[in-house]
């Protein structure tokens, strides 16, 4: 299941709010522009003003006077492009930081079910590549395109009040311009989008060269990595020549629709001259004008596809925010502690159930070991169970209450799932613990190592509790993560526990380690094991046989032993006596 | 590109690397540099042509001098505008080559030093030196070209100038270093802040790839709005650190229409002067004016270049220390090990320890048995010579391994790891590292790690996608995957370790009966503890103690009535183990929860 995408009327309407909720200092950061770039503007102007008096014999105080002017104009200029560059990068800075701070607020409430089902990659995507990319149009590109705009429509006006019979020349290199950018403006986004992929891929398969390192050497793999390398190089190198190409269009045309006009106002504007019509200072200033606006006008064509691409980050970042909350809290509230499911169904895709009616009774604080092959819909009960997803049929409750009717905060002290999955934040050990209790102080903290036999070794760490882990810090083993996770259950508290093959991920030695851990924190509490270790089952109070959906044979080991069905085979297989 | 051979640069110091991708592409720099000094003395040039367009007289209308003086300034814009063109692509293609030359030797080199390089560097570290440093290598050649162009196009303006008046010529021969000094004094506070926010930047990044990698066990534990204060309060640790390079950069933006800005008004001021006294024409001091704001270029060309190197030089350390990082031997640049062909069908040959005394008979399915699965484990990796020591006590056929050399034994031997990496990739080319396999053994591979599941969740088939380090298949499905991998390569001598420790138990049982079946005839050693696959095996060597303390066929131990007997029904009859492990914490014994809260 991919993750949303807002579509274009979300993101209009998420731009708007952004501008509204910022628009006074937007609006200063556009006044503060304007300002700079119409000093900008008194250059050329005060040199055509130069000219004329030249031509016609001026006095020195003229000069000293039109001097002071421009001193005067670099001042303001200087003034208004420092408060103004200021003031847009920390608009811009703010911006970006609201934007990121809703996705992962988003993110961090995202359904349960939603979780699970998606899987990490494309979320990991959007919180990584798709925020920078972002990041660079909003904290960048938006001050850009607000100065070069400024700048360009500025300089614009000014050329028009100079001389509007001398500007009109200006228009000759308007036809060149708004055909280059919009042949190149139609394909850059593509392009450039092609051309991170291709990085992306190629980071990606290094970094799987570097954490597969260990692989490569075993199974000789160099030469296969290293080809993969020069291949993804090779599509790199394939799109920066695609990009390259559409830049050696854009590029000579916007630099002749400079040359043109600067061309036609100097012909244009001596025959107005010589008609009487202007003065040769008038048309120097349209002409510097004219060389003056290629800048800001190439910047400004470089922002718009940078912007098109951002758009596109902005709208799968945006997606996630659309995702519907798959239950709503009720009033109830159990009383006891029985987990009861009664006609359960599930199904990933509609009219095909993973579960087939399934009723199934947990007996408070008994051991219930759940076998059966591969696909045949354990981890899916395991997580009905434990109230990840709503069922598509059925019910599963607590003392009569749906487990999907609970708040999050009251369905965890009930139920908790364990996966083969472990994970380490980045932190202190004691902040990974923390995220069960945010209460808890470092007396219940080490009491829940200890009672998981986690202690010893998180005493002997440098900074003990507060050692810094997870990536970046002191890596440990994942024998000790899962160690942790058992740690955090204990804080937990939960009465019933659903085990997914909590240990199968782990090296097999590690798993035997852990085991004595985890029995310590199942004592007491109603368990489910998903297991594939039948000395787990052998243990149990009751094993149930799942297969295509359904429960085939439920009870105690012994029972099902002597019952001889498929249980028992397999049973006789693995004990050989 | 890629260069078909990345070469063998010096890793002594930074400025070493950079000059010796620098001779790698010397034709290339020196074209860059010719096009750069083209394009910025044909865009100084158009200031001198409106000042002659100036002089030709524009009150007399568009006169024969004028026509000529436009059609000049055009020749001159459209000459520009091939330079400015051809100068980027230049200028792309240096970039390219040293980034690219950068990234192709990190990558080749992480494939040749085994898991020493994350021993040595954090994995996140060496992947964004990667990522990020190798690029900027390639900025190096994008900017350095285009400071020289810069330096002559102004050398070029300073002379012409010097001609037209000596004052003003003087001006920009000294005026314009000072300012550049002066700007390169912010420059620096300035990258250092910069690079304060990359990190602030780059430790929130990993923040959120940590909330979103361990999101499910978020979900199912709570702590949602610990781990979102914390980004939060890392997002606006960034914002205040891009505030304060906002306050430095705009400076420096200020002062780069400050200082060029005061220069242009003395230039006027100044060549007014001279135009009243008529020494020079109203053309010559339009051409003052816009050498003046020409300038502005070449003084952003340096400073941008001072911030492009000095962040180079730090990312080719990092980059170094990479490469430094002494590679296994098993492949090497000298001799590249590449396993694309099938071994030749030699005699199946026998694998002895003489250190622990463990001898693996030729052409049977073996299964290594310890009480300590460390040191089992730890046997697997000295057979292959997996990890450090050249251990001349493993023979095979015969001959100790160190003398058949790393890469022989690469190729005779594959050990197998519990839990190895999958990487990115279509299921086809994944499974086949040796390649030369067709379809059907592919199929029949999978066959035997019963892994036919796979191929059904990962749409496509053999042709199905295998995402980073197999997140789209469950653990059990990657180890099966892993296994049917190991098959295919139709090793010599194929040791696997705890092959099945994460499948269930109807599978396990099914995998262990074709597995032996798969390997008949050849040399295969299994390290496990489960008597699903011990079932299975030809022969059982239980090793204890750094010695082979019994031997014989799983049936033949468990019956066996002596001390080896004894301690294989230990290892492997796991069930008693658990009862002894389980039985002072049962819960039908006392209910500690009985106690707390509920």
């Amino acid at each position: 299941m991919r993750l949303p995408i807002a579509d274009a009327a979300t993101l209009r309407a998420h731009t708007l709010a952004l501008v509204r909720r910022h628009r006074r200092p937007l609006a200063g950061v556009l006044v503060l522009h304007a300002l700079a770039a119409l000093a900008g503007l008194a250059g050329p102007w005060l040199l055509g003003r130069l000219v004329d008096a030249v031509g016609r014999g001026t006095t020195v105080g003229f000069v000293d006077r039109a001097t002071a002017w421009l001193v005067a104009a670099v001042l303001v200029q200087t003034v208004a492009i420092r408060y103004a560059q200021r003031a847009s990068r920390v608009l811009g800075e703010t911006v970006f930081a609201d934007l990121r701070e809703e996705f992962v607020t988003t993110v961090t409430r995202l359904p349960l079910s939603v979780v699970e089902r998606a899987g990490t990659g494309d979320l990991l995507g959007r919180t990584t590549n798709d925020i920078d990319r972002a990041q660079h149009s909003v904290r960048f590109g938006v001050p850009r395109i607000l100065v070069t705009s400024a700048t360009v429509v500025l300089t614009a006006v000014a050329a028009v009040a100079v001389d509007w019979r001398v500007a009109v020349a200006l228009l000759v290199g308007v036809p060149t311009l708004t055909a280059t950018a919009r042949w190149y403006l139609h394909r850059a986004a593509a392009g450039y989008l092609r051309e991170s992929a291709a990085y992306a891929t190629l980071n990606g398969t290094i970094s799987e060269s570097v954490e597969g390192a260990r692989t490569t050497d075993a199974l000789g793999l160099g030469h296969r990595r290293r080809s993969r390398i020069d291949d993804d190089q090779r599509e790199a190198f394939a799109a920066e020549s695609r990009t390259l190409f559409l830049r050696t269009v854009l590029f000579p045309g916007v630099d002749v629709s400079f040359v043109l006009p600067v061309a036609a106002s100097l012909l244009w504007g001596a025959w107005l001259v010589s008609q009487g019509l202007s003065t040769a200072g008038a048309v120097t200033t349209v002409a510097v004008y004219a060389l003056q606006i290629r800048h800001p006008i190439g910047e400004l064509i470089y922002w718009l596809d940078e912007i098109q691409i951002g758009a596109t980050s902005l709208a799968r970042i945006l997606g996630v925010g659309s995702v519907e909350p798959d239950r709503t809290a009720g009033a109830e509230r159990p009383a006891g502690d029985q987990v009861v499911a009664s006609d359960l169904r599930y199904a990933y895709r509609e009219g095909h159930d993973v579960l087939h009616g399934i009723d199934l009774a947990l007996q408070p604080g008994e051991r219930l070991a759940v076998v059966g092959p591969s696909g045949a819909g354990k981890s899916t009960l395991g997580r009905m169970l434990a109230g990840i997803h709503p069922p598509t049929g059925g019910r599963v409750a607590i003392d009569g209450v749906r487990l999907v009717d609970l708040p999050l905060a009251e369905l965890r002290g009930h139920v908790a799932l364990v996966t083969q999955e472990h994970h380490v934040f980045v932190g202190t050990l004691a902040d990974n613990l923390r995220l069960a209790d945010t209460e808890a102080d470092d007396a219940a903290l080490r009491r829940a190592l200890a009672a998981v036999d986690a202690l010893a070794w998180v005493e002997a760490l440098p900074g003990g509790l507060s050692t810094e882990v997870g990536s970046g810090g002191v890596t440990l083993t994942p024998g000790q993560a899962q160690q942790v996770a058992l740690a955090r259950l204990v804080l937990l508290d939960p009465h019933t526990l659903v085990l997914d093959e909590a240990t199968s991920l782990l090296d097999p030695r590690a798993a035997r380690h852990l085991e004595q851990s985890l029995s310590r924190v199942l004592s007491g509490r109603t368990v489910v094991a998903i297991a594939h270790r039948l000395y787990t089952a052998h243990d149990a109070d009751r094993v149930a046989v799942v297969d295509d959906g359904r429960i085939r044979e439920i009870g105690p080991h012994e029972e099902l032993v002597a019952a001889g069905g498929d249980y028992a085979d397999l049973w006789r297989s693995w004990q050989q006596e | 590109m890629p260069y078909a051979d990345p070469g063998r640069p010096p890793l002594t110091s930074a400025s070493a690397y950079l000059w010796w991708v620098a001779r790698g592409q010397a034709g290339l720099v020196g074209s860059c540099v010719a096009w750069s000094s083209l394009a910025f003395v044909s865009a100084a040039a158009l200031p001198y042509l409106l000042g002659v367009a100036v002089d030709a007289g524009l009150e007399r209308g568009p006169v024969r001098a004028l026509w000529s003086a436009v059609l000049l300034l055009l020749a001159v814009g459209l000459l520009g505008a091939l330079a400015n063109v051809m100068e980027h692509r230049r200028l792309v293609e240096g970039w390219i080559r040293a980034a690219f030359r950068s990234s192709q030797l990190l990558g080749h080199h992480v494939t040749r030093t085994g898991d020493a390089v994350t021993a040595e560097l954090p994995t996140g570290e060496v992947v964004a030196t990667v990522a990020s440093d190798s690029l900027r290598v390639g900025e190096v050649f994008w900017i350095l070209p285009r400071l020289v162009g810069a330096l002559v196009s102004y050398a070029v303006v300073a002379v012409l100038l010097l001609r037209a008046s000596v004052a003003l010529g003087l001006a920009v021969l000294v005026g314009l270093p000072t300012v550049a000094a002066m700007l390169a004094l912010i420059v620096r506070p300035l990258s250092r802040r910069e690079a304060d926010q990359r990190a602030a930047g780059g430790r929130l990044t990993t923040l959120g790839a940590d909330t979103v990698a361990g999101l499910r066990i978020l979900r199912g534990i709570g702590g949602e709005d610990v781990f979102a204060g914390r980004y939060r309060d890392q997002s606006q640790r960034v914002r205040r650190a891009g505030v304060r390079v906002a306050q430095t950069e705009s400076v420096l933006d200020a002062l780069k229409a400050l200082l060029p800005g005061l220069f242009l008004a003395a230039v006027v001021w100044y060549g007014a002067r001279l135009a009243i006294a008529g020494t020079i024409t109203p053309g010559e001091l339009v051409t003052f004016f816009g050498y003046a704001a020409f300038l502005t270029q070449p003084l952003d060309v340096a400073t941008e270049a001072l911030r492009i190197v000095t962040r180079a030089v730090v990312g080719v350390r990092r980059m170094l220390r990479v490469l430094s990082v002494p590679p296994t031997g098993a492949d090497t640049r000298e001799q590249p090990l590449d396993l694309g062909e099938r071994p030749p069908a030699t005699e199946a040959s026998s694998l002895v320890d003489e250190a622990t005394g463990v001898a693996l008979p030729a052409g049977r399915l073996t299964a290594v048995v310890s009480p300590d699965p460390d040191e089992s484990a730890a046997l697997a990796l000295r057979l292959g010579l997996l990890g450090s020591g050249h251990d001349r006590r493993v023979r095979l056929g015969g001959i100790p391994l160190a003398e058949l050399g790393l890469a022989e034994v690469r190729r005779r031997i594959v050990v197998a790891e519990s839990m190895p990496h999958l990487f990115t990739g279509s299921l086809r080319e994944e499974l086949d590292v040796r390649g030369g396999s067709d379809d059907a053994a592919k199929l029949a591979a999978l066959h035997v790690a019963d892994a036919h599941d796979v191929l059904e969740s990962v749409p496509g088939g053999l042709d199905g996608h295998v995402a980073e380090k197999g997140r789209s298949l469950s653990g059990g499905q990657r180890q099966r995957l892993a296994l049917a991998r190991a098959l295919l390569t139709e090793a010599e001598v194929l040791v696997l370790v705890e092959p099945t420790s994460a499948v269930d138990a109807h599978t396990e049982a099914r995998i262990a009966r074709r597995l032996a079946a798969a390997r008949a005839g050849r040399t295969t050693v299994v390290v496990t503890a489960s008597p699903l696959v011990l079932d299975h095996v030809d022969h059982v060597v239980l090793l204890a103690g750094g010695r082979v303390l019994a031997e014989g066929t799983h049936r033949g131990l468990l019956a066996a009535d002596d001390e080896g007997g004894r301690r294989y029904r230990g290892v492997v009859s796991r069930a008693a183990a658990e009862d002894d492990l389980i039985d002072p914490y049962d819960p039908r014994e006392e209910d500690p929860r009985a106690t707390a809260h509920r």
